[in-house]
């Protein structure tokens, strides 16, 4: 103890430099924490968080009477999560190896530069975009085919639409962080599976997979910890908001935001946000456990 | 062995030269992704300038036959408001990112001194909102209700500003790019903690301050989320509320056939016009596409994610 404390204040220096940071963590995120106590609340404006009188778990119940919605945007969040995730995994792993690998330096850097442009434009200026593709008149699908498909009314199509959109956007920039490893890999290691008789394929398949390895690990467990949150822009703004495509478009994030504008039923909305931070957690547990059995190293903490 | 020195003498140079057709149909993958990617933002370029009546006509075009400034002239319409909000997204872009580089190296050189105890603490302290968070309800209800910070524009900086993920990213570069013998040597020449942190690490730091400031101000000039959760006054709203706006004017005229002639009328500005709505657009997106290629030479040194165990 007197050592920890004799440590501490010779770092006091460290502590005044964490300082800031630590009190934005705290009043951003961690104070926030304290608000899922609402879901056992009934929420008075007026009382505030803390004064608000509790009432057991009556906003739960409205999660059972309300289950064909709670399931729709729970089934949706996952099923987003896992198709964005392993899709977005293999192309950004398959893009940073073919740039890796293309001979052609300064035109595969120029190219690169193009295909991460699509990252900074926002959703809300995404949305028009989208609009100028798939306007059941004036959109370029529905004119180069010549059908007049009402795209934005037909929800069957989104999961589709939704999916090349988040392609589109985040495979420039998501294969970035993968060729800084790339980048990293000694290349007498090459050299000396070349001298070996490994042709290219082989080269790829046992030294550039395993050294990327360590990299998917930690942006998968990193993933993990928000699998029930999603790029709420994607579903809200993209999608318009439009209720008659919420069967196949509304995840948790988007009703909640949702909620917040209408101001509508706090009770329900309250139980869902408490649902989704502790699966949230709760699979981030379970992830990293996952990983510390297999490989030790690999794991988040 | 005279095989195997064979075939280094035949291989050697074809890693550098040989580009046969391999190559060539590589090529053509990246070029087939990067019109995929780009494409879309040239046809905001094109549509901004088509005539508007070709677009209501013929729709959306990549090879449109009239060409119009009519709607980059429409954008000038938002007036006053167009320079409010393009001086409160600077401001908040401009004080975000460089508050939260500040801040967030200044914890990444803490956590990131070994024999430092609390540090353990610090990291896992860092850690922890990444793996649970109270979610949106919550956030809007304590910032609005509890601190009472409805229509701030600190609630357009604070939330963006400390990232876990951005930390590690700056501890890990501290870690693997600026050698601990160099802070050492400061200190015995007598250096203090915060001279050796302001004068060795944080110019060290400069590639991946660059590459973490440029998404963190990307992130700043995007962000529509807090603003239209927060912002109620004019004089406060960004940019990304502009776009947002006509989003709604124009769901509001879809949504009901049946709008007065004179509702339509008082819209003004706001009435859909595809060209003007994607002048909007490259008003919106533009300063980014400008200032990006300067940055991107930072990328892929700067952004290197580690270990976040201590």
């Amino acid at each position: 103890m007197k050592d920890f404390l004799k440590n501490t204040w010779k770092h006091r220096a460290h502590i005044v430099l964490a300082l800031p940071a630590f009190l934005v963590l705290f009043f951003i995120m961690y104070v926030p924490m304290t608000g899922l106590v609402l879901a056992f609340k009934k929420f008075d404006y007026t009382k505030g968080i803390y004064g608000s009188p509790f009432c057991g778990l009556d906003n739960f119940k409205f999660l059972i009477a309300s289950k064909a919605t709670f399931i729709t945007f729970t089934r949706n969040t996952l099923l987003y999560y896992v198709v964005f995730t392993v899709l977005g995994t293999l192309l950004n792993v398959t893009l940073a190896i073919a740039i890796d690998q293309c001979l052609f330096k300064r035109m595969a850097k120029t190219m690169q530069t193009l295909m991460i442009i699509p990252v900074f434009i926002s959703y809300a200026a995404v949305q028009f975009i989208v609009f100028a593709f798939l306007s059941s008149d004036t959109g370029l699908i529905n004119n180069a085919l010549g059908t007049s498909t009402r795209f934005y009314t037909t929800a069957g199509l989104w999961p589709y639409i939704l999916t090349i959109i988040k392609i589109w956007k985040d495979t420039g920039y998501g294969s970035v962080l993968y060729m800084s490893v790339l980048a990293g890999i000694d290349t007498e290691l090459y050299e000396a599976a070349e001298i070996d008789g490994a042709n290219k394929w082989r080269r790829i398949w046992h030294i550039t997979l395993p050294s990327l390895i360590p990299m998917i690990t930690v942006m998968l467990l990193l993933s993990v910890g928000s699998v029930m949150r999603s790029d709420t822009g994607l579903f809200y703004q993209v999608t318009r908001d439009s209720g008659i495509l919420y069967s196949t478009t509304q995840v948790i994030d988007s009703y909640v935001l949702h909620a917040i504008f209408k101001n509508s039923n706090f009770g329900f909305t309250a139980a869902t946000s408490f649902f989704q931070s502790i699966v949230g957690l709760l699979l981030m547990i379970f992830a990293n456990w996952l990983v510390k059995k297999i490989e030790p190293d690999n794991a988040l903490f | 062995m005279s095989k195997h020195k064979g075939n280094k003498a035949d291989l050697a140079p074809s890693r550098h030269e040989r580009k046969g057709l391999g190559q060539i149909i590589l090529l053509l993958f990246l070029l087939l992704f990067t019109i995929f990617c780009f494409a879309p933002v040239l046809l905001v370029f094109i549509s901004a300038f088509t005539d508007e009546i070709y677009i209501v006509q013929n729709g959306f075009s990549f090879f449109p036959e009239k060409w119009s400034m009519a709607g980059m002239k429409a954008v000038l319409k938002y007036g006053k408001q167009l320079f409010t909000s393009y001086a409160v997204t600077i401001f908040i872009t401009v004080a975000g990112t460089f508050l939260g580089l500040l801040i967030m190296s200044m914890y990444a050189y803490s956590i990131s001194r070994k024999d430092f105890r609390l540090s353990k603490f610090l990291s896992i302290f860092l850690l922890i909102p990444m793996l649970f968070n109270g979610g949106q309800l919550s956030g809007y209800i304590v910032f609005t209700n509890l601190y009472n910070l409805k229509d701030s524009l600190l609630l357009l900086i604070l939330p963006l500003c400390v990232s876990t993920m951005n930390v590690i990213i700056l501890r890990t570069y501290i870690a693997n790019s600026i050698p601990g013998e160099l802070m050492e040597a400061a200190k015995i020449d007598g250096a203090g903690e915060y001279r050796t942190f302001f004068q060795i690490t944080l110019p060290l730091l400069k590639p991946s301050l660059a590459a973490v400031g440029f998404m963190m101000a990307t992130a700043y000039w995007n962000d529509w989320q807090n603003a239209l959760l927060y912002i109620d006054s004019n004089n406060k709203k960004p940019l990304q509320l502009l776009l947002v706006s006509i989003q709604k004017n124009i769901s509001f005229l879809l949504n009901n056939n049946n709008v007065p002639a004179t509702v339509r009328a008082a819209m003004g500005g706001a009435i859909p016009q595809y060209s003007a709505t994607m002048a909007t657009v490259i008003i919106v997106i533009g300063p980014i596409m400008v200032v990006y290629p300067f940055f991107q030479k930072y990328f892929i040194k700067g952004l290197t994610v580690g270990s976040v165990k201590g």
